[in-house]
């Protein structure tokens, strides 16, 4: 049986090659492509030129620091985006007063696109760090809510049946049922929001960003005196990056809420 | 307990007339003993534990819950008994010790005490050594057992079941019969026990109550007169089979009418 399941799970080692192979493929085109058709590297860099400068921005600093200046940017903004939405989500999800006075106040703003805020919150923030925070956790706020009130809204009646039928009182039904059982939409709430943090702390620094920091700042600085390859090494990290943070995202549900994992 | 069930009525909203989902139900669901409720699907069997369990409100009609010993008290339903669900309905963030201990949780038994009393329960369905595991770890029979365990531990007269073994495997459900007919044997519950499968009502009841389709009726009720304990052995018997014949004649009736009714509503 055990044999059986592994023999399963494992694929033949070409395989198994079968994604190296196309990125190294893939790479090795670009660099044939850039020296024979002998393109100038503000157009389009060879990848080993892009890694030169990666290696060079790495060793003196500037990614690693501006890296986590984006990153810090990225978590306060999170945090305070999943605070509020998990809170007013099930606010909302319990009390139908809260539900009807909040309602308004989501169905006028959820649509409306937030980068379009950006102006009104220059003229009243600056464009320094609270800029940025308000920006980032305003955005993550709506779908963060919006999926924990959907959660509690949904929970299964037979579940919530089951409790009263064991004895729960009406306050035991939603602390010991009704909000375990938003966990999984609470934590596709919270990787949607974790997405939009990281687009809108990048994009509030591109266009901000009187600090002249962080990956966004770097990425138009490099843009505008066209150093194309320090352009593409910046994209190179926050690509990386943001793979790690929704991995690392990954592994905390699956270690909070083993049983939800994969299920939202 | 003795639940004396008297005229009652289920009438589902659907913005018209109404459907009437039970028509006037009348019984006595003798204490100590099994009784099978048999109908066809939508017969409103699962909706008569339900009122019996105190989960839904009837429409119309009363129920009296005494205990034999103490013919004055009576309970309001739900009060006296617990329910083990046709989808179990275990809670899929707790694991079997916890969902085993949730009564008692909500009750606000000590956190020792109840995982003490929930391990013992856990013992008693067969499940040591599963405490720590979740449900959607276990196969269907084993969640099957946990939700025994978790509807014993509440240690109520009466015990509702809605079709909780409809959807194992053949060889699962003979297991799980077994373990009814034993945990019956031992507790002396007074059990409701819903099924649409007769060979299952036959095996498990004292008494076997056979609805009518929509609007649900009774139709017969049905002793069985089988000594206990009784074994899949029976069903091999002549005596099981005059039982079944005569059930099985009564049932095909009302699926034939459940049958027309749908083709009636695909029509009109």
């Amino acid at each position: 049986m055990a044999k059986a399941s592994r023999k399963r799970n494992k694929d033949p080692l070409w395989l198994q090659a079968l994604p190296f192979a196309s990125a190294v493929l893939f790479l090795a085109a670009w660099e044939a492509v850039v020296r024979l058709k002998g393109l100038p590297p503000i157009i389009l860099p060879a990848p080993s030129s892009i890694a030169r400068y990666l290696v060079a921005m790495i060793a003196d600093g500037s990614l690693p620091y501006n890296l986590l200046v984006t990153f810090l940017r990225i978590m306060a903004g999170f945090l305070v985006a999943a605070v509020f939405g998990v809170l007013f989500g099930v606010l909302m999800g319990m009390s139908r007063v809260a539900a009807r006075v909040l309602d308004p106040w989501i169905a006028a703003l959820y649509p409306l696109p937030k980068i379009s805020l950006i102006p009104l919150l220059i003229i009243w923030l600056g464009t320094g760090e609270a800029y940025i925070l308000t920006i980032s956790a305003v955005t993550a706020f709506f779908p963060i809510l919006i999926s924990t009130y959907a959660g509690i809204r949904q929970t299964d009646l037979g579940l919530v049946r089951a409790a009263r039928d064991l004895g729960a009182s009406a306050r035991q039904v939603q602390m010991k049922v009704v909000i375990p059982a938003a966990v999984p939409s609470i934590f596709s709430g919270l990787h949607l929001g974790m997405g939009v943090t990281i687009i809108l702390v990048v994009a509030a620094e591109m266009i901000g960003g009187s600090n002249q920091s962080g990956m966004g700042y770097l990425l138009i600085r490099f843009g505008q005196v066209m150093e194309t390859e320090k352009v593409f090494a910046t994209l190179v990290v926050l690509a990386v990056f943001g793979g790690v943070i929704i991995k690392t995202q990954q592994r905390i549900d699956g270690w909070i809420a083993p049983w939800a994992a994969g299920r939202h | 307990m003795d639940i004396h069930v008297e005229n009652l009525v289920q009438i589902w909203d659907d913005g018209g007339d109404g459907i009437v989902a039970l028509e006037g139900i009348s019984h006595h669901f003798r204490s100590q003993k099994l009784t099978c409720v048999l109908g066809p699907s939508g017969c409103g069997k699962s909706t008569l534990v339900q009122i019996v369990g105190g989960i839904e409100t009837a429409s119309g009609g009363t129920i009296r819950i005494v205990d034999p010993a103490r013919p004055g008290e009576v309970a309001r339903p739900g009060e006296r008994s617990v329910m083990m669900w046709q989808n179990l309905n275990l809670f899929p963030w707790r694991n079997v010790l916890d969902n085993v201990a949730f009564g008692l949780e909500m009750a606000g038994v000590p956190r020792r005490e109840r995982y003490a009393r929930a391990a013992e329960m856990i013992a008693t369905v067969g499940l040591k050594g599963f405490e720590h595991k979740q449900c959607s770890q276990l196969s269907g029979g084993m969640r099957q057992r946990v939700a025994l365990a978790r509807a014993l531990i509440m240690d109520q007269p009466i015990l509702l079941m809605d079709e909780p073994f409809a959807a194992l495997d053949a060889q699962t459900k003979i297991v799980m019969q077994e373990e009814l007919a034993r945990t019956f044997e031992r507790t002396k519950k007074t059990i409701l026990f819903v099924t649409h499968a007769i060979d299952e009502a036959i095996l498990l009841g004292d008494e076997v109550v056979v609805m009518t389709a929509r609007p649900g009726r009774i139709k017969e009720v049905i002793p069985i007169d089988l000594p206990r304990p009784r074994s899949q052995d029976l069903i091999n018997t002549p005596e099981f089979g005059a039982y079944f014949d005569r059930i099985l004649h009564l049932i095909r009736e009302e699926v034939l009418n459940a049958m027309l009714q749908q083709n009636e509503a695909v029509d009109g």
